[in-house]
């Protein structure tokens, strides 16, 4: 057995090499520290990009996209085929985990000062992927064709449509159309499962590779203090199983959320019927939602929707061009401004989504 | 592996018990994940989603002046060939309290035995308590085949 | 004193133009011809309209050739719609009215055009009905003298000159029935009308008068929605009704009822108006004998199975009206089970009583029992597959059949009529065995739901025993890599 093994990777390793990889990785160490446990989202986050899609791709094999089936198509996964309602409520499941998981992981870098010289494009990459969630969640809400994504679809791409001069038309092109009809339908879910995940792999890929090549960033202060000697542990094997570990605890928990809390799939969507109450979209939508809704209706000059937009707009890009403008952290040195700033953005962010949520 | 090693025994069992659950476990996990996903790729009885259209058989089959009942989802529908061999569909819910209609010879109309309801074959109500005729819905013809539709 | 008023009345009238003066009454009176004889107790004349008002000329001129000559503006007879156009002149008009102290409204002509009467031709000259058609022409009275074709009594032979005559209709309404008289004067409006009553209903009191619409006209007052308040304006009015003798709550209850809130709150035509059952031009009461006929073209099982029930000859022989024993009649509402049976509150108990009549007593009971437990069964049903169905199970089959024990259950109630215990059995048996087989299902569907759960308890056993090994052999290679170092 072990031998057919070793003739087996001698022959691979003939030809690609394969052992400068094992080389690479054998020496690569991750830095033990009181903040090590963010290491870890990454990796969770990774785990459930994995997931998503697999279950989204089993999904496709039954899925039938169109005004006239979407809904009942995915009825006749969780009714007809056999664990069709386990993979969906996973599914479903996921896309939030993942968001989340993906949100720790941005803020965990960003209070570690990690997006500093020289991982400027691990950062950027890692925004880049972070919109493209939120797309993949914007438009997978839609899929199922149901009164509740039917509205919010409405209520999201109406206030892309509030913007001056570029709304208008991006509304059009998001909606295919003036209105939100089949043809929103289909273009969401050409987004959905070709467009986002084409570009969102690429972008992976770039980020993987990044931190394979530079290695854990470590904290600042850390730096300072322990240059030399560090503790540390191998990447391979200490890190990977742990990383192991977690994704089989976040397996063992998505199934239970997805068996005791299923996906509900709610009422078919009707165009004309009227919006029902409470129209609400996904909790990682909510603080922009609900802010839109306290900012008074006239500002200044500017209409008070388009200013929170492009409040919003300016904020994030802000946000993610943080390495270019945190010198004082570029330098080594510490940037109290960029922790407050973090921390007063993740309480805003609460504050607002228990607002809107109790709204 | 490890045999040469200064440990006693009792460890070396202990080891090969652990490899054991780990790899006893692996391959029951492999399993767990496996049989969900492999039952689900396996197609349904119902193998598609027909709730948009039902097949109701072949048109040979379907005598002139009878009428029959299709199943259309959860809903019944009534599917009716007239004298003249006309094919002609409706929802067969009386509008007036649910009951499922029939197709009456002997009247040569759509008949609710609930409460004496008829409806003409073109599903208007024409005595009885039912208020509203019956919706429509459009039936289609491919080569042999007989389909009923939503009316769209 | 009123002698003195006509005096100075006739005076005042006079003045215009006294009847001495008018050439035209002088003249034609000595030919003796029917107009002018006629117009002598017109009202028109008595408040000083002359002839020359509508037909024109000059009647002060007593040269016949001059008086009626067309530079003079003599018109002749009009023609056609130029009647009533010579009407309108007038009754049109508010002040010319005022002036003749008429309190009369000005808007015949403007109602007749948008009626069926107005708008119907036949040569597209001119509409069917004229002002003189149903008012006469020279010897117009009041509507309240006896003499006037539109008094209450008149108007009925006024109306069916035309409506009658089913060689004169078919040129203009050939499906329209012409035998409304007849049917009428067997109703009890006709019957009261034809011996001088001029309280009760005639043609005008239901239909309107110069706007007149077609039945299919939902402004109509005759539109199957609008027959109940239109019947109500006479027979709500306790007033009105004094002296009649009968209730005035009729159209109270009906709009409570179970027809009256389909009809009027739902607009759903297929639901009885007052006329259903009471008939229309022949209303009428229906008899004790024929209410079971009159419900039965609705509710023709429910009528058949009675009529074929012992109960028939039992209501005949104590004279009880059919349906209405159980049902009432105006204010039928929903039928339930609580209908059936012997509580204090059941119909049957009225005449069943343990004592009395065991048999029925006993067969009630037992009725109601089985009506009850298919109602329950399908209540527990239905409780179960919504179950199965909000645990997302697949269920649309049992909902299926789920139909057929709401069927059943419809059809027992119709079942009742038969008052026969095995026939009414058979029918709630067949859904109580559905209900049955329904109630499998949706028990099984939830059983389906409990295994995943045990399935994940399997499948989370397996992933913490594979986390926990995981975990010692992290541990172990770690332990292994420091002692190794």
């Amino acid at each position: 057995m072990k031998t057919y093994f070793k003739t087996f990777y001698h022959w691979i390793d003939e030809r690609v090499q394969l052992e400068d990889l094992v080389q690479f990785l054998g020496k690569k160490y991750v830095p033990i520290h009181r903040h090590s446990i963010w290491y870890y989202f990454g990796g969770v986050s990774l785990f459930l990009f994995i997931i998503q899609v697999v279950t989204g791709i089993l999904l496709l094999l039954y899925y039938k996209s169109g005004e006239e089936l979407a809904f009942e198509s995915i009825q006749f996964i969780m009714s007809k085929v056999q664990f069709g309602w386990l993979i969906r409520s996973i599914h479903s499941w996921t896309a939030n985990l993942f968001i989340l998981t993906a949100m720790i992981h941005m803020f965990s870098v960003y209070f570690e000062k990690s997006y500093r010289k020289p991982r400027e494009i691990t950062w950027l990459t890692g925004m880049l992927m972070f919109f493209l969630a939120l797309g993949f969640g914007f438009s997978g809400y839609l899929l199922p064709w149901n009164e509740l994504a039917f509205f919010a679809t409405k209520v999201g791409t109406d206030i892309a449509g509030v913007v001056p001069v570029f709304g208008k038309p991006i509304m059009v092109f998001l909606r295919g159309g003036q209105e939100v009809t089949g043809a929103t339908l289909s273009r969401f879910f050409g987004f959905h499962v070709a467009v986002l995940p084409g570009i969102f792999t690429v972008l992976l890929g770039i980020h993987l590779v990044l931190i394979q090549r530079q290695g854990m960033s470590e904290p600042l202060a850390r730096e300072e203090a322990l240059a030399g000697r560090e503790k540390t542990m191998p990447f391979f094997p200490n890190f990977l199983l742990r990383d192991l570990l977690l994704w089989l605890i976040v397996l063992n928990l998505l199934a239970i959320l997805a068996v005791f809390f299923p996906w509900e799939l709610g009422k078919k969507a009707d165009a004309f019927a009227s919006a029902p109450a409470g129209i609400k979209p996904e909790w990682y939508f909510l603080f922009m939602f609900q802010t839109l809704k306290y900012i008074p209706g006239k500002l200044w000059i500017l209409d008070g929707e388009i200013f929170g937009i492009l409040l919003f707009s300016a904020g994030g890009l802000l946000w993610t061009l943080v390495p270019f403008w945190d010198r004082k952290s570029n330098r080594g040195e510490q940037n109290k401004v960029i922790t407050y700033v973090g921390l007063f953005v993740i309480f805003y962010i609460i504050v607002l989504t228990i607002l809107g949520w109790t709204a | 592996m490890t045999t040469t090693d200064g440990l006693n025994t009792v460890n070396v069992k202990k080891r090969d018990f652990l490899k054991w659950i780990l790899s006893g476990g692996l391959v029951a996990f492999v399993g767990s994940v496996l049989y969900p996903v492999l039952a689900y790729l396996k197609p349904p009885s119902q193998s598609e989603v027909e709730v948009s259209s039902v097949k109701v058989g072949k048109l040979t089959d379907i005598p002139k002046d009878s009428g029959q009942i299709v199943k259309f989802g959860s809903k019944p529908v009534i599917l009716i060939r007239t004298v003249a061999g006309d094919l002609r569909a409706f929802s067969a819910t009386c509008t007036h309290l649910d009951c499922t209609v029939q197709y009456r010879k002997d009247f040569g109309a759509i008949w609710c035995a609930c409460h004496n309801g008829k409806y003409d074959l073109m599903g208007h109500n024409i005595s009885g308590p039912p208020p509203r005729p019956l919706n429509e819905y459009r039936v289609v013809v491919q080569g042999e085949e007989v389909f009923v539709s939503k009316n769209t | 004193m009123s002698r003195i008023i006509v005096i100075l009345l006739t005076l005042v009238m006079f003045n215009r133009l006294s009847a001495a003066d008018d050439q035209c009454l002088k003249c034609h009176e000595t030919i003796g011809d029917n107009p002018s004889a006629l117009f002598k107790h017109d009202i028109h004349f008595k408040r000083g309209i002359s002839c020359a008002d509508c037909h024109g000329g000059n009647p002060h001129l007593e040269d016949m050739e001059k008086a009626m000559d067309k530079k003079a503006g003599f018109e002749g007879v009009p023609k056609g719609d130029d009647i009533s156009r010579v009407c309108a002149g007038c009754h049109s008009n508010p002040e010319q009215m005022k002036k003749y102290g008429s309190s009369l409204p000005a808007n015949q002509l403007q109602n007749l055009l948008s009626s069926v009467h107005g708008k119907l031709s036949v040569t597209g000259k001119e509409h069917v009905a004229q002002c003189i058609t149903c008012h006469g022409a020279h010897g117009i009275v009041s509507v309240k003298d006896l003499r006037s074709p539109v008094h209450p009594l008149n108007i009925v032979k006024t109306c069916t000159k035309c409506h009658a005559n089913a060689m004169f209709m078919r040129t203009y309404n050939p499906s329209l029935p012409v035998d409304q008289l007849d049917k009428y004067r067997t109703s009890v409006h006709g019957k009261r009308n034809a011996k001088g009553d001029s309280k009760v209903a005639e043609c005008a009191s239901c239909h309107g008068s110069h706007n007149i619409l077609s039945a299919k006209d939902v402004k109509s007052t005759v539109y199957p929605l609008n027959i109940p308040s239109t019947c109500a304006k006479c027979h709500s009015s306790s007033e009105y009704m004094k002296g009649f003798n009968i209730p005035t709550d009729q159209y109270e209850k009906f709009s409570k009822s179970v027809h009256g809130v389909a009809l009027l709150q739902k607009d759903d035509m297929g639901a009885p108006a007052c006329n259903s059952c009471h008939g229309n031009h022949g209303a009428a009461p229906p008899g004790v004998e024929s209410i079971s006929k009159v419900c039965g073209t609705c509710h023709a099982i429910n009528a058949d199975l009675f009529s074929s029930s012992p109960h028939k000859k039992a209501f005949d022989q104590r004279n009880l009206p059919e349906c209405e024993t159980c049902h009432s009649n105006h204010d039928i509402i929903a039928a339930t089970n609580r209908l059936l049976g012997v509580t204090p509150e059941a119909v049957c108990s009225k005449c069943h009583s343990e004592q009395l009549s065991p048999r029925g007593y006993v067969v009630a009971k037992e009725m109601r029992l089985l009506v009850d437990s298919l109602e329950s069964s399908e209540g527990i049903a239905k409780l179960l597959i919504e179950e199965a169905e909000q645990k997302g199970m697949e269920v649309t089959e049992a909902k299926f059949k789920l139909r057929d024990v709401h069927q059943a259950r419809l059809q027992s109630r119709t079942m009742v009529h038969s008052f026969n215990e095995q026939q009414f059995r058979e029918t709630i048996e067949k859904g109580l065995k559905t209900a049955a087989i329904v109630q499998t299902e949706g028990e099984f569907a939830i059983r389906e739901y409990k295994f995943r759960r045990i399935g994940l308890g399997i499948a989370s056993v397996v992933i913490t025993i594979l986390a926990i090994s995981l975990y010692l052999f992290i541990k172990r290679i770690e332990r292994r890599q420091r002692t190794g170092m």
